[in-house]
């Protein structure tokens, strides 16, 4: 199987490079990953990141033929070859596939990704309803992989300042969450110019999302959301 | 390790580390080609938007006028760029009807909204075409 | 309380299209029906009160659709105040530029009555 793979050392590369592997084909591999394995037995300069090979951590987000996914969990025939791998786009690359996360993560953060409620905890459980619990499905499994904050290009032009797909999936999540009583704050955050409104609903970030979610509705629930608040 | 944000604003690449950006070896999906060509045709539109107040100015002035500006839009050299305007337009205003429903959620679906897209893609420049044809036929 | 700074443009944006898009609208059932009009009733159309505030209101709302996608466009491609400046600065002038003629025409027509 051939592959070409974007390779960057920034001890000894002025400026990044696209390298030809030939792979011979093995029937134990099955996921793009298994074949990247073996490419590092061949070549053991070649770095990504990976851990969990079952597509719950994210750590290897990676640009496939030219649409970002996680290696772990894309099958190996169903890429055309030459293979094309190149890292997540917009994201510094620190070296090979692997990329520079902390902006991402800084992101992540600024919206404040936690529960809040000052009122005195119950006995037991703050309780929500089935329904309102329900709620909150397609907005809890995001691994953060940042393949969809890879897609964006309106993350690509502006990565400081828009918050990017993830983080404002992640900020939805708390906003729709019953049992959070800081949901007027939450939004007036998100209100200026560039946290939340450079989105354009392009719906990139919904096409590559690996565990099927879709950022493009959570903005969408937000911008609803801010509406209703203005009136 | 923590970063705020605001730390890091203003700095786009703050490592100054290459990045993989060559929009040539991107795929994009058919959702963006809709979304550039809304932006491309708005340019347009905003750029024709400047010939505006003449046109209005002219159409009002006088019959003689009036006229000389509906036989100036015939002539046959004008066509590619009344075929650019119409497409432009025809273009916007569907892919922002597309928008408009899908900010209320209608659409919003992956199957639903690359349909959409096709169909505003294809839609724009067929009756672009019509309209160009209609207005010329004698 | 915050003003809604970021949601102000999105507003603008949204609420222009829907009244260009109902103008866009009847203008092309006009023109299906009718065909394109003559000088005579165009021009009383632009001199009837209703008339000239209506293609007033459709300018104003192009210029202002217009400008909230222009300022969309810089704010993602150019990042430099420097020239983020000079381009908004120049947008802002033509555009604006574009509804003020536009009012003088109108203003004109209306003073030239026969």
């Amino acid at each position: 199987m051939r592959f070409h793979i974007y390779r960057f050392d920034p001890d000894v590369d002025p400026r990044p490079r696209m390298q030809a592997y030939d792979l011979p084909d093995s029937p134990a591999d099955r996921m793009l990953l298994d074949a990247l394995v073996r490419l590092k037995d061949m070549d053991d300069s070649l770095s990504f990141r990976r851990s969990c090979r079952e597509g719950v951590c994210g750590s290897d987000a990676m640009n496939i033929n030219g649409r970002n996914g996680l290696a772990c969990i894309q099958p190996l025939h169903a890429l055309k070859q030459p293979v094309v791998l190149r890292p997540l786009p917009g994201f510094p690359v620190i070296r090979d596939l692997i990329v520079d996360m902390t902006q991402f993560f800084a992101h992540y953060e600024a919206v404040r990704p936690y529960l809040i409620n000052d009122q005195p905890p119950p006995e037991r459980e703050r309780l929500q309803s089935p329904q309102a619990r329900d709620s909150l499905n397609g907005l809890y499994e995001c691994i953060l992989c940042a393949c969809c904050s890879g897609f964006c290009p309106s993350y690509w032009w502006n990565p400081d300042k828009f918050i990017g797909p993830a983080g404002l999936l992640q900020a939805y999540r708390f906003i729709a969450d019953s049992r959070d009583t800081a949901t007027a704050e939450r939004l007036a955050d998100l209100d200026d110019v560039y946290k939340l409104y450079r989105c354009r609903t392009i719906m990139n970030c919904t096409e590559v999302c690996p565990k099927q979610l879709s950022p493009s509705r959570a903005i969408e629930r937000i911008r609803l959301a801010l509406t209703k608040a203005s009136i | 390790m923590a970063v705020r944000p605001e730390a890091l604003a203003g700095r786009r690449n703050p490592a100054g580390l290459p990045r993989f950006l060559n929009l040539f070896a991107i795929r994009f999906p058919i959702g963006a080609i809709a979304s550039i060509g809304h932006r491309l045709s708005g340019a347009c539109l905003v750029l024709a938007m400047l010939w505006l107040p003449d046109t209005l100015a002219r159409s009002l002035r006088s019959q003689g006028d009036y006229d000389a500006l509906l036989a100036a839009w015939r002539s046959p050299w004008m066509a590619p760029l009344e075929f650019l305007i119409l497409w432009a337009f025809c273009y916007h205003v569907l892919a922002g009807l597309r928008h408009l429903l899908m900010d209320v959620g209608v659409g919003a679906r992956l199957p639903a909204a690359r349909a959409s897209a096709r169909l505003v893609l294809g839609l724009g420049f067929a009756i672009a075409l019509v309209l160009l044809v209609a207005r010329r036929w004698p | 309380m915050r003003q809604f700074t970021g949601q102000r443009a999105w507003l603008v944006q949204r609420l222009s299209a829907l009244l260009l898009l109902c103008a866009t609208a009847a203008l092309g059932i006009y023109l299906l029906i009718e065909g394109p009009p003559g000088y005579p009733a165009w021009l009383a159309f632009a001199r009837h009160p209703a008339g000239s505030t209506l293609i007033l209101a459709v300018t104003a709302a192009l210029c202002l659709h217009g400008w909230v996608g222009a300022r969309d466009v810089v704010l993602d491609y150019l990042h430099r105040p420097a020239w983020r400046l000079c381009v908004l600065a120049l947008v802002a002038t033509a555009l604006g530029l574009v509804f003020l003629r536009v009012l003088v025409v109108l203003a004109a027509t209306l003073a030239h009555a026969p």
